[in-house]
């Protein structure tokens, strides 16, 4: 080999250097580090001491509430995925359709995102405040109800508006993906399509889909990472109260580690999110590369 | 060129001693201190402008030339997570203002007071307080400011439906009752914060108002007595007699004393604080103050919260006796009248220690009787290890009650992994 090729061979390797130390820096050595605390005895004001093997974890799954934290958990990334995949993917075929004040509409889309999550959950605490709430203010003045109604009446209704608040900030960034999904679509496939006599399923079906599909995968795999680890609007909203019940698993080992101070099975329960958000995204990105491998 | 060479060496040389020996003139103790946020004055008085034009850093640094502080303001949101962080990368504080001390005590991070107060301003502490502070006979922490909870009402509620102020838990239902009855429902007789917040404040409330509590009369941990069961049992009935807020356990005592402020709650057991709330509210409520109410033929108590301020070890610092010294110049300087009277009646809140009693109640009368509530005040059992588990636990307890859960399967449970 020599000099010249050399050089070339290197080249990469130099330019990717930064972002490679970066990463080890400040995500490779924190996951190390936090793999090597769940095994390890950690105080309540947490001071490291020995290993203690596996029993961090075991003390994890055994914890009263790990189960309902555990379906809560699911049903949060489930719904607030799944729903906000398919509203946002609606409105982004909707926002690609010629119209006046389509650019505002895309602007005014962008809002819920653009917003701190804090101040969207605060402000829908507001809206739906029994007392002094909005909505109660507004259809009380409309003549809807006659009285105040208490909108966060039980526990599952208040793990419902969480998921509804999930869902409401989560949808620009779909429709956001999938519209540059869309605009990226020959526009000759749809009237060639209408030629061979195509109805609007059939297009939406044969052709948008399976076009906007790379879009859809990345804001798929994203979400699903963004709102398994989503913890400002459960913790602004309920705190998780009543006890857990409202719960996710990122806002769980924060009341575990900063309020019950049981850091070591908070430490675990992170690694297993961990591991599951690992692998949910491995199986989706396996299926999806594979699917396309085989089309190309 | 030989010998301007050597002279510039000479110079440099000199120089360099020079520099050394101002240093070491000058050598400074530096505290890292952690003050938590008690409201928007904190800030401003620690680090802004708000002691007289200057703050308590300035004036210290001023008044100790050889010690020097690097002070942050910590939200009380934040602080927990801070200093446990802090503390898991070997930077924990030198000084820090909290609630809390048994677990950092526990660890062996504390240093005892007697290391670094001095004897003068040790006397100075009201003794109760200290002996909050006290594990295996030694004091940990000292108190910076108290604060006692009471029963506000509504006078002009109370007036309006021609009632008298409760005493009793009989009279507290037949109050809600009227209340209710009276106002069709538009205004919550009793509020009740079971929150995440302030659960344990709600459980010593009808606890310790039935003769229970969280210890028994032996300091072990008693939380499932049957006066305890009682308790709970009487503050969920309040609840399911529509007698009370509708969410107590999302909604905190800051949104209770909103509603108070607005005139849409007629009774609230809330700190000394309150009426300063109200006024930073614009709410203007006419209120009366009264003890907490109690179970029929039992003794009505009040709840004293307060924090504290500890010194962490460090075995990196060169001078322990100079550094033990600058803590207790930094405790003497908060603690001098001139500048503590100013902290605490800044914040509304009571103080740990007698010289500033005088200064005011000469101020503002109405301390007097608060200072009188604080004195037969009990307090949270916070020297014992297993109290975060506690306080989470009587938390979890209420809320699954709340939910339909039987409290006394809830209490028993906690008491036996206690136990365990």
């Amino acid at each position: 080999m020599n000099a010249g090729s050399r050089k070339n061979t290197l080249t990469p390797y130099l330019w990717l250097l930064p972002s490679i130390l970066l990463i080890g820096i400040f995500v490779v050595f924190p996951i190390v580090i936090v793999f090597r605390m769940s095994f390890s005895e950690i105080s309540k004001s947490g001071v490291i001491g020995g290993f203690i093997g596996l029993k961090n974890y075991k003390d994890a799954v055994s914890l009263p509430a790990f189960g309902t934290v555990m379906k809560n958990t699911f049903w949060w990334v489930l719904s607030v995925v799944g729903l906000s995949t398919l509203l946002g993917f609606i409105i982004a075929l909707v926002l690609n359709q010629e119209f006046a004040g389509r650019k505002i509409a895309r602007s005014i889309l962008i809002f819920p995102w653009a917003t701190s999550l804090v101040i969207q959950a605060s402000v829908w605490n507001y809206i739906i405040k029994y007392e002094y709430g909005s909505l109660n203010n507004v259809l009380l003045n409309l003549g809807i109800i006659k009285n105040a109604v208490n909108w966060r009446s039980s526990y599952q209704i208040e793990f419902i508006w969480e998921c509804g608040v999930g869902i409401f900030v989560t949808i620009p960034f779909v429709a956001f993906c999938v519209l540059s999904g869309l605009q990226s679509i020959d526009e000759s496939l749809y009237e060639s399509a209408i030629v061979d006599g195509a109805g609007f399923w059939d297009k939406l079906f044969k052709i948008t889909l399976p076009l906007v599909r790379p879009a859809l995968s990345v804001s798929t795999v994203l979400n699903i990472i963004y709102v398994f680890n989503s913890f400002p609007i459960v913790y602004t909203m309920t705190k998780g109260a009543p006890a857990n019940k409202t719960d996710t698993m990122i806002t769980y080992l924060y009341m575990l580690s900063f309020y019950d101070r049981r850091k070591g099975p908070a430490i675990a329960l992170s690694v297993i999110g961990f591991v599951i958000l690992c692998i949910c995204a491995g199986i989706y990105m396996m299926t999806v590369m594979r699917k396309e491998d085989s089309e190309s | 060129m030989k010998k301007m060479m050597r002279n510039m060496m000479i110079f440099a040389a000199a120089a360099a001693m020079t520099a050394g020996m101002a240093m070491a003139a000058h050598a400074e103790v530096e505290l890292d201190v952690i003050i938590c946020q008690y409201g928007p004055n904190t800030n401003e008085w620690f680090l802004g402008s708000g002691m007289d034009g200057s703050n308590f850093v300035e004036k210290f640094e001023a008044e100790n030339p050889d010690i020097k502080l690097n002070l942050d303001v910590v939200s009380w949101n934040d602080v927990y997570t801070e200093v446990d962080t802090r503390i898991a990368n070997n930077n924990a504080p030198d000084i820090l203002n909290i609630d809390v001390f048994a677990n950092y005590a526990n660890d062996g991070l504390l240093l005892p007071v007697s290391d670094y107060c001095p004897e003068d301003l040790y006397s100075d502490f009201f003794p109760s307080f200290i002996d909050q502070s006290v594990i295996d006979d030694t004091v940990w922490a000292v108190p910076d400011l108290a604060s006692a909870r009471a029963l506000f009402c509504n006078a002009d509620i109370f007036e309006e439906v021609g009632i008298e102020y409760p005493t009793t838990w009989s009279e507290l239902e037949d109050a809600c009752q009227a209340i209710i009855d009276f106002y069709d429902g538009e205004i919550y007789p009793w509020g009740v914060d079971m929150t995440t917040d302030e659960g344990q404040a709600a459980f010593a409330y009808y606890t310790w108002g039935n003769g229970g509590g969280f210890v028994d009369e032996n300091g072990e941990w008693a939380v499932n007595s049957d006066e305890n069961v009682e308790a709970i049992n009487f503050a969920l009935s309040l609840v399911e007699n529509g007698f009370t807020n509708p969410n107590p356990a999302t909604q905190t005592r800051y949104d209770l004393q909103d509603m108070f402020a607005a005139g849409k709650l007629a009774m609230l057991i809330a700190p000394n604080q309150l009426p300063t709330y109200v006024a930073d509210k614009g709410g203007d409520i006419n209120m009366v103050t009264v003890n907490i109410p109690a179970a029929d033929g039992k003794a009505s108590s009040s709840v004293g919260v307060m924090d504290r301020v500890m010194a962490f070890k460090d075995d990196t610092a060169e001078d322990q006796d100079a550094r033990n010294e600058a803590i207790g110049k930094f405790l003497k300087f908060f603690y001098d009248p001139e500048n503590y009277v100013g902290w605490v009646s800044m914040e509304g809140f009571l103080p740990a220690v007698n010289s500033a009693v005088e200064a005011l109640v000469e101020a503002d009368p109405t301390f007097e009787a608060w200072l009188d509530v604080l004195g037969g005040c009990q307090f949270y059992p916070t020297a014992k290890a297993e109290w975060d588990q506690v306080k989470q636990g009587v938390i979890a307890a209420e809320q699954n009650a709340l939910t339909g859960s039987d409290i006394k399967e809830e209490l028993d449970a906690l008491q036996a992994q206690l136990a365990g």
